[in-house]
Order: structure tokens, then sequence, then C-alpha cells
């Protein structure tokens, strides 16, 4: 009896400890604070140059939807390495973000067709899980690439999402001594990405002791409940200081309301992203500044990663890819479409 | 009657087989039975939600309110699972909360005396809101494997939702066309004021559409919740939509009264099929939609020749 114990003691044991090894394995991923991790910079001297694809390479790219300025960039930057060195290249995205199982259909659709690997920019956090567990089985490389992070992703490729928070609020500590009151425009509640962004700007700014974050509210992305946000802010606020957006829809519909108000020059305005319309909205003076991304120079770096892996490079679980903050000062350095010179002006 | 539904299910039918037929020889990978199965899987979750949008639909009202019932049924279910109740009890709850869902839907039509449209309308905002509540926005993750091998096992072969789907068919089926309700359905849709003259349970007959289609939302969340291995309050998007679509093309009357249950699953199979061939031909999302936009109005334009009669 005494053995038969023992015995079923060590044999839950050892289950126990695979368990965990199995775990260990596939720890939920958080893409900014995974410890497994590397910068897209070090990437060429850490493992060399790029290695070729073998002729006829087929790569598949699936994401969010094509009427985001942000992906169709993304798509380019795929499309760009593919060209240059020959590979098949497909990309497909969803109708709208709001279309999960569609997207998962798709996703799903491209794994039987012998596709070298699979680069995914899923919806939400869970709903490619399927065709990645899929996708796994069938033995072909999967790379979350930007922004819903899956959790039970092998390769992470994009920006540092809090980082992205954290840059804004060291412009306002830098340009703006005497501190003052600042309010977010945070993007959809429960994203990632939205919560990392506003999370890195609080912090920041509240640890400098003389900004107050009077006002963070949600506008889910969307430019129209943006200005009316900002409008109530501007109105219960008249001294603000500043405002931080997740993203640059958000805050072109900040610069209208404070445009609105008439406190164009004493209230800042930045934005995430760094789309077109920002830009312009830089160099004509009204937002005063976006944290650039780089979608193209993302997709380029993602496709090397995909190109790395294919050759059995052991890379780490996430590469970060690369962001800037953009103002006036140095708009005219990054507003190039050579991605050459703009990984040159990254990496200096 | 009989003989003239037959005859458009055999019209929707037809359209699969011409669409089949164009990918098959477009695409070579369409016609594999691992393609046409993945086609099926893919549909079964809008097949699940379609059974009851169109007994809804044949009682004469709507139910825009599937998605948030399955996602407000999937977080409550994900969330007694993480806590650790018995998976059985998970999917009863699941299934009761889009049971009390539908009947809080029918009540307010059938007593309230309110349109089921703007009922429903109400409850898409009403039912998201407490899912996004209750979870405060955030997926819930780390299901026990246990729930995921229901839905994600198979069956000789078949994946277990497209079983579950023919099961939930059958059912839908029999129950429209063999017993009393099914009667009573299609006289409510067609004609509530002779049919409740006839002596029809009219309130009952509305309280009984919604509660299934309520528990068929439950339902397709299970599978999804179980195929992702995660419940999201956001989930279920557009499912209103697509259902309709789905019971449209498989020759439902908006205006009540007229439905297959059939035809609804070959519409969903439609729906599925324009998705997966035109994703293996590589055609790009705005085409995938434009394709969608014409199948439905060329199936309507084929419905008004073959009855001769609008609706």
């Amino acid at each position: 009896m005494q053995h038969f114990l023992k015995g079923a003691l060590a044999i839950s044991a050892l289950t126990l400890s695979l368990g965990m090894a199995q775990a260990q394995d596939l720890a939920p991923l958080n893409s900014d604070s995974e410890p497994d991790r590397m910068d897209w910079s070090e990437l060429e001297a850490k493992f060399g140059p790029l290695p070729a694809p073998a002729a006829g390479t087929k790569v598949g790219g699936v994401s969010k939807t094509l009427t985001n300025e942000y992906w169709r960039s993304l798509g380019q930057g795929y499309q760009n390495v593919a060209d240059k060195l020959g590979l098949t290249f497909v990309y497909q995205a969803a109708q709208n973000e709001g279309d999960q199982l569609g997207q998962l259909s798709i996703a799903e659709d491209l794994i039987a067709q012998g596709f070298a690997a699979l680069l995914f920019s899923p919806q939400t956090d869970a709903n490619l899980v399927p065709a990645v567990e899929k996708a796994k089985a069938a033995g072909i490389p999967v790379l979350n690439v930007n922004d819903a992070v899956i959790p039970t992703a092998e390769h992470y490729v994009g920006n540092v999402q809090k980082d992205n928070g954290v840059r804004v609020a060291q412009w306002f500590i830098d340009n703006r001594p005497d501190g003052g009151k600042v309010a977010v425009i945070e993007g959809q509640p429960g994203v990632y990405a939205a919560g990392q962004r506003t999370a890195g700007f609080t912090e920041t700014i509240n640890a400098s002791g003389k900004f107050e974050v009077v006002a963070s509210v949600p506008a889910n992305w969307s430019r129209e409940e943006a200005f009316n946000a900002a409008s109530t802010i501007l109105q219960q606020y008249p001294d603000l200081t500043g405002f931080y957006a997740n993203n640059d829809g958000m805050a072109l519909g900040v610069v209208e309301a404070v445009k609105a108000a008439g406190k164009a020059e004493t209230v800042a305005v930045f934005g995430t992203d760094g789309i077109s319309d920002a830009y312009a909205a830089i160099k004509s003076g009204d937002l005063t500044g976006t944290v650039d991304s780089f979608p193209i120079l993302t997709g380029e770096v993602a496709m090397e990663v995909a190109l790395r892996l294919m050759a059995g490079q052991d890379l780490p679980r996430v590469v970060a890819t690369p962001q800037a903050l953009i103002t006036k000062d140095n708009i005219d350095t990054f507003s190039t479409t050579d991605q050459a010179a703009l990984r040159a002006a990254l990496l200096k | 009657m009989l003989s003239l539904l037959r005859f458009r299910d055999a019209g929707t039918v037809l359209g699969l087989l011409i669409i089949g037929t164009v990918f098959a020889t477009l695409a070579p990978t369409f016609l594999t039975a691992p393609n046409l199965l993945n086609v099926l899987q893919q549909s079964s979750i809008n097949a699940c939600v379609a059974l009851g949008m169109t007994l809804v639909i044949i009682s004469g009202g709507i139910d825009l309110s599937v998605g948030p019932v399955a996602a407000l049924s999937a977080v409550l279910g994900a969330a007694l699972m993480v806590a650790g109740v018995p998976v059985p009890l998970a999917i009863a709850a699941m299934i009761g909360t889009g049971l009390a869902c539908g009947a809080f839907n029918a009540a307010l039509v059938a007593f309230g005396g309110l349109q089921p449209f703007i009922v429903t309308l109400g409850g898409l905002s009403l039912y998201r809101a407490l899912a996004l509540i209750f979870t405060g926005g955030q997926p819930i993750f780390g299901l026990p494997e246990g729930f995921r091998a229901l839905t994600n096992g198979t069956l000789a072969g078949v994946p277990n939702p497209v079983i579950l789907v023919a099961v939930l068919a059958i059912l839908a089926h029999v129950v429209l066309n063999k017993t009393p309700l099914g009667e009573y359905f299609l006289a409510v849709g067609g004609n509530p004021e002779a049919a409740r003259i006839a002596g029809v349970p009219v309130r009952a007959t509305k309280f009984a559409a919604y509660m299934i289609s309520g528990a068929c939302a439950s339902v397709a969340s299970v599978v999804l919740v179980g195929r992702l291995g995660a419940a999201e309050p956001t989930m279920g998007t557009l499912w209103e939509l697509d259902a309709i679509a789905a019971a449209a093309i498989g020759g439902a009357s908006l205006m009540g009264g007229r439905g297959s249950i059939l035809g609804t699953l070959i519409g969903c199979i439609i729906l599925g099929t324009l998705r997966n061939g035109l994703t293996l031909l590589n055609v790009q999302a705005f085409y995938q939609l434009l394709a969608t936009g014409i199948i439905i109005i060329v199936a309507m334009l084929v419905d008004r020749l073959t009855t001769g009669k609008q609706g």
C-alpha cells in the first residue's frame, strides 16, 4: 500500500513538473515585458546578413483591414522585401476591424496552401488562436505582427506600446518645465495597445511630480468621439497644458476641438502612429507631434524576421520594431519615403 | 405551398452548385476533402445562429441581438469554467443565458407590444454592455482543455461543430414542418390577426421563437469559445447580419410566414464557400464584400421571379 502511495505521489509529481515545463514553454505573451527579446537594430549584428530564401518560397500575411492606412503600409513593407528577394507574397485582410470570424476563416484558408511562413495581425488577442494552432500542427512558423497579442504566439514582431506613451510624457517634462494639467484620450478599453500607451504616459508624467492627469477618457479610436471628449475637457479645464491621444485619428479630432476653443497657441496635442494626415498637421502647426511606429519599415523588419526563422535562426520571442517622436524639429528627416534613408536616420 | 418551398430549396442548392463549380475550376485546392470540411466548419457558427434567426423571421420577427447574446453567454460561461465549475454546468449556464435573453426580448415584443426590430436593437446594446461591464473589456483565457476538446474534436473525420449543427438543423426542420409549433410560427408570421382568431397562442409562439434564437446564439458561443480557447466580450460583431443574409438567401421572407431550414443551411454554406473560394483565389477583402452583396441581391431577384410575389 505504501509503495502504491509513493508511486502515485511520484507519478503525480512527475506529471505536475511536466505540466509546468510545458507551461513554461508557452507563458502567456506580454509583448512589452517579455524578457526573451531584442531590438530590430541588433538583428544584423547578432545574426548576420539576411539569409536568401529558396526560389519559389511563398509567404502569406493576414492583417486587420485595408480601410486603415496602417495595415496597407505594413503590407507595403512585406511586399518591399518580397519583391527585393523574389518571394511570392499573398496579403489578405478582413472586411473591417470588427470582423473576427472572417479574419479567422481567411487565416485558416491560407494554411493549407503551402506557405513557408505566415504573418498574422489579429483583430483581438483570441480570434486567430485556432489558426495559430493549426499552423503549428502543420509546421508553419507564425509571426504575430502588431498589435493585438496572441498569448500563445511563439514569435512577435512589433513596437513597444508602453514606450510610445513614455516618449510623449518625456516631451512634456522637457518642454513644459513648469508642469501643468494634461489629459489622455484613450483608444478602445481593453485593447492592449491602448492600455499600455496610456499607462506609459501616465506613469512617466506622474513620476515627474509637476503634472496632473486631470482626465483620461476612452474615445474608441474615433475622431468624432475624441473631438467631443476634448471639447468637454477644455471647458472644464481651460488652463490645460496638453493632450495625448492613443492614435492620430483621435489626435486630429482633438486638434479641431482645441482650435474651436481658440487654444491652439497654448495646448499641445500629441497623437500616435504617424499617418500621413498627422504629418501634414504637424507641418501646418496644428498637431504638436506624433509617435511614428513606421509601418512600412515594421513590415520590412517582420518579413526579414520571417526569413531568418525559415532559415532556422534561433531568434528571441519578441523583436521590437522602431518608433520615434516626430515634431516640427525633426519632421523633415522622417517624412521620407526612402526606407533605406529612414533606417539610417533611426540607427543614428 | 410545400412544393413551392421545395422548389425554392432546389434553387438555393443549384446556386451553391454553380458557385462551387466555378471555384473548383479556378482553384485546384477548393475541391479537396480538408478544404470542404474547412468550409463547413467555418460556416457552422453562422449556421447555428441562422437556424434560430430563421424561426424568428418565419414568425414575423427579427433578432438583432444574437451577437451580444452570444458574447454575454461566452463570458459568463468562461468565468464559471475558470472558477472551477464543471464544464457541463457551465455550458448549461451559457444556454440558460441565451434562453433568458430571448425571453426578455419576447416579453417586450409580446407583452410590451414593441416592434421586434427596436426591441432587439436595444438588446444589441444592452447585452453587449453587460458583457463588457462584466469583464471590464478584457478577454477571459485559460479554459479547461476538456471543454476545448468538445468543439475541436471530430467524429469519423467530421468536425464536431458540423455534426452539432446538422443535429440542430434536423430538429429545427422537424419542429417547423411536423409539429403544431411549426404551424404556429408560420401562422403568426403569415397573418397574426387571423392566427389569433384561429386560436393560435400568439404570445407563447413568440416566446418560443425568441428563446430558441437566444439558445442558438448561446450554442454558437459554446462552439466559438471552445475553438478560440478564450471568451471575448467583443465577440459576435455583425453576426445578426450574416444570419439574416443566410436566411434570406435560403428563401425566408422578412415579412414573415415563409422560410426553410434547409434553405438557410445552404445559404450559410454559400456565404462560407464564397469567403473560402475568394480567399483561395487571393481576391482582396473589398471584392469579397462586393461578391457577397451581389449574391444576396441575385438570390432575392431569383426569389421574386420564381415565386412571382413580393417579399
